[in-house]
């Protein structure tokens, strides 16, 4: 019994039905698919940055999941902030970008138009700038370049 | 003899009609299209790059959160598992349950999983 089991290749489900222990607070999941994880990506980034970086210094320290804990379940509060915030805000810029993410392969460079609404509204209600670090000093940032030589197919 | 008013001028001249464009024109144009096209090529190498960094940076930004939800359920696992070691070996004296094989502090995560 030494082999490594993959649960994807078991024949039974790989459940464990057994709840955390008790002394272990509680916090919901996201539950968010991936898709309005990608569109919401950068805003998570700039809202949630000392809990990220907090919990990432952490899992530095020491990689056993019991060890940071506490600082996961401060990512995922942040996370779930930002979520209610941005569905309370800008609900239908949110949902049109996710919805075309989803129906493009998860590509940002096809689905810039709704991409712009959306970002323009979350500055304004939240205050978020959406930044990719990195990006060549006096160059455009990608995702406000305004003629791409990469584009959706059909526009 | 010739006829009054003399004879027609003798025709030298080659009379052929427009054949396009000339070779050097033709030439011209393709160099043209090639370095707008390899000119283009060139600015989406750029551009790809850009977009390489952006998605990139998308998941780095994500990364905590799911390694946050992953650990959790690690832990609660990793609970459990103990919870039914203990209950198994319960009669042999000096087992420590879930106590590493390895004299290293740093974590491993385990070998072996139980599907129940």
């Amino acid at each position: 019994m030494s082999r490594y089991l993959d649960p994807a290749e078991s024949s039974k489900p790989y459940k464990d039905p057994t709840p955390l222990p008790a002394d272990i607070p509680k916090v919901k999941e996201l539950g968010v698919s991936s898709a309005p994880l990608k569109s919401a990506a950068f805003f998570l980034g700039a809202f949630c940055k000392d809990y990220n970086e907090d919990f990432m210094l952490c899992k530095a320290e020491n990689r056993d999941p019991a060890h940071c804990l506490k600082e996961g379940r401060r990512v995922t509060r942040c996370a779930q902030e930002l979520i209610t915030k941005l569905r309370e805000n800008c609900l239908s810029e949110f949902e049109k970008h996710w919805n075309c993410l989803e129906n493009n392969n998860q590509e940002y460079y096809h689905c810039r138009k709704d991409e712009r609404v959306l970002n323009k509204c979350v500055f304004e209600k939240l205050g978020l700038v959406k930044t990719i670090p990195g990006t060549p000093e006096g160059k455009t940032p990608i995702h406000e370049v305004k003629n791409p030589v990469y584009t959706g197919v059909q526009k | 003899m010739p006829p009054p008013g003399g004879f027609e001028p003798v025709k030298y001249k080659r009379n052929l009609p427009l054949r396009g464009p000339s070779g050097l024109v033709i030439l011209g144009g393709v160099t043209a299209v090639c370095a707008y096209g390899f000119y283009r090529v060139g600015k989406g190498n750029l551009e790809k790059r850009e977009l390489q960094r952006e998605k990139v940076w998308s998941r780095i930004h994500l990364v905590p959160l799911l390694l946050a939800e992953g650990d959790r359920d690690a832990y609660r696992r990793q609970q459990a598992a103990l919870e039914r070691e203990r209950e198994i070996m319960k009669d042999v004296p000096g087992w420590e349950a879930g106590k590493s094989v390895y004299n290293n502090p740093s974590h491993r995560s385990a070998e072996t999983i139980v599907v129940i």
